[in-house]
């Protein structure tokens, strides 16, 4: 939608609205990367502790053997140097080498990141629509019996940790009623005989660890939206709508809950970060191969180009689903398409 | 068409269920096919639920009564049906209409919505005619295409009536049409409302508190006053001459651009709606009430005689607005030395309930005289005086005596009317003392309380002065203490404020207004000062040579004058008061004195 200014003809918009957007995109991401780069460095210990701590088995005798790994991952040269350091092969977009696993960053990200996208992308959106549903439908029977009864069914969700969900699930659909496997991405060693089976065995194994994030999400994202159509519903457009005579379902979906997706879409890139943070002890929990796991795993060993990289990854979903939700809600929205009006 | 019979709607109340809100409490109504009928009340009287009642649109309440539309009963209650009724036959031009649109919508999608529905129009069909209710309304074609952020508050207001045409209803009911625009855009939507009605012939229910529209667009008004029909009649009769206490009052609040007087409203405030007065709703408000008010129920009927107009209706138990006092043909002739002066010459006068009128004329002109007949101080030859419905002219000096009562009279020069010798508190007291009212504790705390009424102080160091320590301020408020002591219906003002300084003058005036209004009393003022008059008068009679030349309200005497005496008046008083000076200084003063314009100097 653009709108006609003074002038003849259509215009473009003086200033380009997207400009400043990208240029407070870069900073956060700048941010971003040196705090990746200071915390893990802030955590005590360091990942040659182990070689360089003579209690230790893997203590090394020789000093100059010392010096030269020191010297070989840049540990021994002060911060701000490896600061700059770290900045220039991002530039490069070399992420570095594991310390811990000696493999390539890269590929240890290839690895794992799929893993978790498998679980985390359809547990979003499908949290996404329970909730989004549930709420919308408890909003527009507020106060009736089926609104109490999801009110207390999320809330109970809610405030569960998502681990002890998880736990639960384990235990009974896959201790007790040995469904689902207790464990892992796909059963290990196992040779398929087509690649049907191969992927009815990930989906096995993704059934708990996607069923409990989803459930997990969908619990945190009920009550705003329930809420969010309360206060739409409440609106005066809402009478106006009733008043024209329009049917139910117009009214709930057209009117109601395409007005109340609004904050959710917000709320939606907010929890990204949340997702992420659960995704660790789900993963951990489920033993799934995920970035999760691996992190995890990168922290115990204060693995720093690891954390960097798996760090990187997180942050960059964090502000893409930000950007997404920027993009969308202008298109949700058009109010925020353009300034307000002059007048 | 629409036919409305003993309507109540009683909202749920969360806070105590056993006291429901009442919105609406028994309203009845007829509405022909073509009529258009005005709702009038103060905020919060029930008319925009009368709107949401006829629309189905209400919620969490009770609703009894008979509604029927077009001869058949209407389903209020059953939300399948009236979908069907809903727009197609009746709609409701919404109040509010900054948050009447949905903001994620055009302003084309939204009124094509309930065409496509009802109509059962295509789409590009449907834009056609959004574009054609868009043009009739006065709004640009390309507004369809806006969204409702783009579009002001004036613009919105047409679109919204644009959208309660596009089905073209029986009935349009139109809440608050013209609430917070300015002048320009009102005046023009006002002018496109009636415009549409002449060309479509609608039947419409213009719901407002402005008076202005309600003049312009109905035919017939209904008032509502906390729930309750208090008047019905033609618009026109009315607005000119109200018969409920508490119409009379909104119109008298009403801001008019002949109107010099400055407005009070109507004392108290709108009752709680979950637990209003019992009787009457408006008597803690009404200057008029009797013991009846409080009790019984008024039902509407017939107004008293006086009120004009065909099929009106009002609930008063006194049948409308009372005449307070009512001077007839009143005549008195002076005698010097057998040569006779004609000091009143057959002088008309009334005063109403609550009312302010204003007795203005010249010097020697006959006022002070037909003041002092009117509170029994002199007999008049000829005529006939009645206040509070008693003939007093009728009977002998008792009746004057227990008229007096309910009287009271300031006089022009408060150091020739207060006794030198008594203190203030003995003053204030007086009227009391000499009628032996109550105790003499009480007397004194009547005293008091009249003292703190009028912004004195009631220590005792204060009440013991005398009136020649006194400021002419401070006794001119002594005297209308005295007045006030005796709660009067009626107060008569002779020159009171004439002998004060321009700052004195109005603080006292004011404060005068004040009393008048937070009481309920009615006030008779004496001046020769027009431009006094007019600021607290609601109307004014101006008296010429013993005669009253001319009786009219404050605005429309002071617009048009109807006899020369008149006119000379206050043309005399304008040239005379105008802040102009005769010789002003040359251009390029500091002040600006004179109003500027755009284009140059006005």
């Amino acid at each position: 939608m653009v709108r006609r200014r003074s002038g003849p003809g259509w215009a473009f918009p003086a200033r380009a609205p997207w400009a400043p957007r990208l240029a407070l995109y870069l900073l956060t991401l700048w941010g971003m990367l040196t705090l990746n780069f200071l915390l893990p460095r802030a955590m005590p210990g360091d990942p040659l502790l182990a070689l360089m701590d003579p209690e230790s088995d893997a203590y090394l005798a020789d000093p100059g053997i010392r010096e030269r790994i020191l010297q070989y991952y840049g540990l021994d040269r002060p911060l701000w140097e490896q600061y700059l350091v770290y900045l220039g092969r991002l530039a490069r977009g070399e992420l570095g080498w594991s310390i811990a696993l000696n493999t390539s960053v890269a590929g240890l990200l290839a690895e794992h990141l799929p893993w978790t996208l498998l679980l985390m992308v359809p547990s979003i959106l499908l949290a996404t629509l329970i909730s989004v549903w549930a709420g919308a439908h408890a909003g527009w029977r507020r106060d009736t019996r089926v609104d109490r009864a999801l009110l207390v069914a999320f809330l109970l969700l809610d405030t569960v940790p998502i681990f002890l969900l998880g736990i639960l699930l384990l235990m009974v659909f896959g201790v007790y009623l040995g469904r689902f496997p207790l464990s892992g991405g796909q059963t290990p060693f196992a040779s398929y005989a087509s690649p049907w089976a191969q992927l009815a065995d990930i989906l096995r194994h993704l059934a708990l660890p996607m069923a409990t994030l989803t459930l997990g999400l969908a619990g945190r994202n009920f009550l705003l939206a329930r809420n969010s159509m309360v206060t739409v519903l409440g609106m005066e457009f809402m009478q106006v709508a009733r008043g024209k005579g329009l049917p139910e379902p117009t009214l709930k979906y057209r009117h109601g809950l395409r007005n109340a997706v609004l904050p959710l879409v917000t709320r939606f890139a907010m929890q990204m970060g949340a997702a992420l943070t659960g995704m660790i002890l789900i993963e951990t929990l489920f033993a799934y191969p995920g970035m999760g796991r691996l992190m995890f795993t990168a922290v115990a060993a204060r693995d720093y180009p690891v954390l960097e990289g798996g760090f990187l990854v997180a942050g960059v979903a964090v502000l893409l689903a930000n950007a997404l939700a920027d993009l969308s809600y202008a298109w949700l929205d058009p109010r925020t398409r353009e300034a307000p009006c002059p007048t | 068409m629409l036919e409305i019979v003993d309507l109540k709607v009683h909202y749920e109340n969360p806070e105590a269920p056993e006291r429901p809100i009442r919105a609406l409490d028994g309203l009845s109504l007829d509405l022909e096919a073509g009529e258009s009928l005005g709702i009038v009340g103060e905020t919060g009287s029930g008319k925009t639920t009368l709107a949401l009642t006829l629309m189905g649109l209400v919620r969490r309440a009770a609703i009894q009564g008979r509604i029927r539309f077009q001869g058949e009963p209407l389903p209020v209650a059953d939300e399948a049906r009236m979908q069907r009724v809903r727009w197609r036959r009746i709609a409701l031009a919404f109040q509010s209409v900054g948050s009447a649109f949905d903001p994620v919508y055009t302003i084309g999608q939204q009124i094509q919505e309930p065409i496509r529905l009802h109509l059962g129009m295509g789409e590009a069909q449907a834009r056609v005619r959004v574009a054609e209710l868009l043009e009739q309304v006065g709004l640009d074609r390309a507004c369809a295409d806006r969204y409702p952020h783009q579009l002001s508050g004036g613009e919105k207001q047409r679109a919204m009536v644009a959208m309660a045409l596009s089905c073209d209803p029986d009935l349009l009911i139109l809440d608050e049409p013209t609430s917070g625009l300015d002048v320009l855009t009102r005046s023009a939507l006002v002018e496109m409302l009636s415009r549409l009605r002449r060309e479509r012939g609608l039947t419409m229910v213009v719901i407002s508190h402005e008076l202005a529209d309600i003049a312009h667009l109905t035919d017939r008004t209904l008032v509502l006053y906390a729930g309750r029909v208090v008047e019905l009649g033609s618009t026109p009769h009315l607005l000119e001459d109200p018969a409920h206490p508490y119409l009379w009052g909104l119109t008298n609040a009403y801001p008019l651009m002949t109107r010099a007087k400055d407005l009070w409203g109507i004392r108290g405030a709108l009752p709680d709606p979950g637990d209003p007065p019992a009787g009457c709703r408006f008597h803690p408000r009404c200057t008029q009430a009797i013991p009846q008010c409080r009790e019984e129920v008024p039902v509407l009927a017939p107004p008293n005689p006086r009120f004009r107009g065909a099929g009106r209706r009002v609930a008063c138990h006194r049948g409308g607005v009372v005449t307070l006092l009512a001077v007839e043909e009143v005549c008195r002739t002076f005698r010097n030395g057998g040569q006779p002066i004609p000091a009143v010459r057959g002088a008309c006068l009334t005063v109403r309930e609550g009312e302010v009128v204003g007795l203005v004329g010249q010097t020697g002109s006959g006022k002070t005289t037909l003041a002092r007949i009117i509170v029994g101080l002199e007999r008049p030859d000829s005529g006939r005086i009645w206040f509070e419905d008693q003939e007093l002219t009728a009977g002998g000096p008792e009746g004057w005596d227990r008229a007096r009562q309910r009287m009271a009279l300031v006089f022009q020069d408060p150091y020739e009317a207060l006794s030198p010798r008594l203190t203030v508190l003995e003053l204030v007291r007086e009227p009391l003392d000499i009628r032996g009212l109550g105790t003499r504790s009480e007397r004194d705390g009547r005293a008091q309380e009249a003292l703190a009424a009028v912004n004195l102080p009631t220590g005792l160091d204060f009440l013991y002065r005398r009136p020649h320590e006194l400021s002419g301020g401070q006794l001119q408020r002594i005297a209308i203490a005295r007045a006030l002591v005796t709660a009067p219906k009626l107060l008569i003002a002779d020159e009171p404020v004439s002998m004060l300084d321009a700052s004195e003058q109005a603080k006292v005036l004011r404060l005068l207004k004040h009393l008048q209004n937070e009481r309920g009393m009615a006030m008779l003022l004496i001046s020769h000062n027009l431009a006094l008059v007019r600021k607290v008068c609601d109307r004014i009679a101006v008296m010429c040579a013993g005669e009253i030349v001319e009786e009219g309200p404050a605005h429309r005497l002071l617009e048009s004058p109807g006899h020369p005496y008149t006119g000379s008046l206050v043309a005399r008083s304008r040239h005379l008061f105008s802040a102009e000076h005769p010789n002003p200084p040359s251009s390029g003063s500091a002040t600006p004195s004179t109003t500027r314009t755009k284009e140059g100097r006005a």
